[in-house]
């Protein structure tokens, strides 16, 4: 009789994990599930595109400080006359090394978000990217977090929007290519802007090589019937070799 | 009439040439020649489905005799969404394949498009595929 009264308690809790696993506060927006950029275009967007209120705007430059703009304007131009000469720069892509934060958000293959008691987990398909951001805890100071690829992220919810504080990101882990230090912030505010669309306003400060918040705003759009797919970086033929890409196409690999 | 995967390949090839959807590389793809494209035909040794790039393997028989050719392909995670399958091309298959070489010179090249043995035609949704100029196949 302890038993299977043990065994109805053991099924309540599973139940209540899994209910909790799925939407953990009434109120709260159900943004679990796949997403896909929205309205991140190559090339000029359509008059179609421009005239939809749900593509947010495209991104700024970035206001950075003059020493830092000028090392970045050489940097693109330097990426720009190698691809000319055809002998791309090396990125970390190349050493198969993952995006990190914030541009994981940019959302190059599709996210997953998970909403769990106390956590929401956000997966990027490539190279299976994982960032966890804690629900209702405190920031630690940023000389206490060490330095990653996602950062530490706390979150809550106000409202229907949820903002997420991030710190601690590797100064090797660049967006867009810019430069960042230490004392670098990213704020998100993700709000769905229609059912099926979701907004992630990301704002970067940095005391040291911003002039001013940067914000980037992305979209997302609800994949109803999308599970992701496995991503392993497990025959890179693509390597660096001083400084720039090179393939070992050509050469056959036994 | 045309098999549904292969409609569904061939709109959503035709979309991200349109620019509907977001595309993005992994990598810059200069190390290609974009001004013209090689038609090879030959016979697959390997098919190779790995990220972050599957890879073909082809013998060509040319004048000077058979040369060995590595084509990259894009992800597989980009090709399974537009349809492909590990199971497409196999070890041993006569294909025709339309590669935009090696800038370099080696031999080796960006898949755009294969033709299978049953002349099924499968695009591997390279980033603004419309940007490699086509050069026509030689009779």
């Amino acid at each position: 009789m302890r038993g299977l009264l043990a065994l109805m308690l053991a099924s309540v809790a599973a139940v209540q994990v899994l209910a909790g696993a799925q939407n953990p506060r009434p109120g709260v927006p159900d943004i679990t599930g796949s997403w896909e950029r929205y309205g991140g275009f190559f090339g000029a967007p359509t008059e179609a595109q421009r005239n939809d209120p749900t593509i947010p705007p495209r991104a700024p430059q970035p206001p950075l400080k003059p020493e830092y703009l000028k090392e970045w304007q050489a940097r693109v131009q330097a990426a720009r006359e190698a691809d000319a000469k055809g002998t791309p720069l090396a990125t970390n892509y190349t050493n198969c090394l993952p995006d990190g934060m914030p541009t994981m958000m940019g959302a190059m293959f599709p996210l997953e978000i998970l909403q769990s008691r106390g956590q929401i987990t956000i997966i990027e398909e490539a190279f299976t990217q994982v960032r966890r951001i804690l629900l209702d805890q405190p920031q630690k100071r940023i000389d206490d977090v060490e330095p990653g690829f996602y950062g530490r992220s706390v979150g809550h919810w106000e409202d229907d929007t949820l903002v997420v504080d991030t710190i601690g990101v590797k100064e090797n882990v660049r967006f867009q290519n810019t430069s960042h230090s230490r004392d670098m912030r990213i704020a998100e505010r993700m709000h769905l802007v229609a059912p099926d669309i979701l907004w992630n306003e990301i704002t970067i400060t940095d005391p040291v090589t911003l002039d001013k918040p940067w914000t980037v705003v992305y979209a997302y759009r609800r994949m109803k019937n999308y599970t992701l797919l496995e991503y392993v970086c497990e025959d890179n033929r693509e390597f660096a070799d001083q400084g720039f890409q090179k393939s070992t196409l050509g050469t056959e690999k036994k | 009439m045309i098999p549904g995967r292969l409609l569904a390949i061939c709109c959503v090839a035709s979309l991200l040439l349109a620019g509907a959807r977001p595309v993005h590389a992994h990598h810059s793809f200069a190390m290609f020649d974009h001004t013209r494209t090689v038609t090879l035909k030959g016979e697959v040794t390997r098919f190779q489905w790995t990220n972050p790039h599957a890879l073909l393997e082809l013998d060509v028989p040319g004048p000077g005799g058979m040369k060995h050719f590595t084509l990259e392909l894009t992800s597989i995670n980009m090709m399974q969404r537009l349809g492909w399958r590990s199971s497409d091309i196999k070890a041993g298959d006569k294909v025709k394949a339309v590669m935009a070489p090696l800038v370099n010179g080696e031999a080796g090249g960006l898949l755009l498009e294969i033709t299978l043995p049953g002349g099924k035609k499968l695009e591997p949704g390279v980033p603004a595929a419309g940007t490699f100029k086509r050069t026509p196949e030689a009779e």
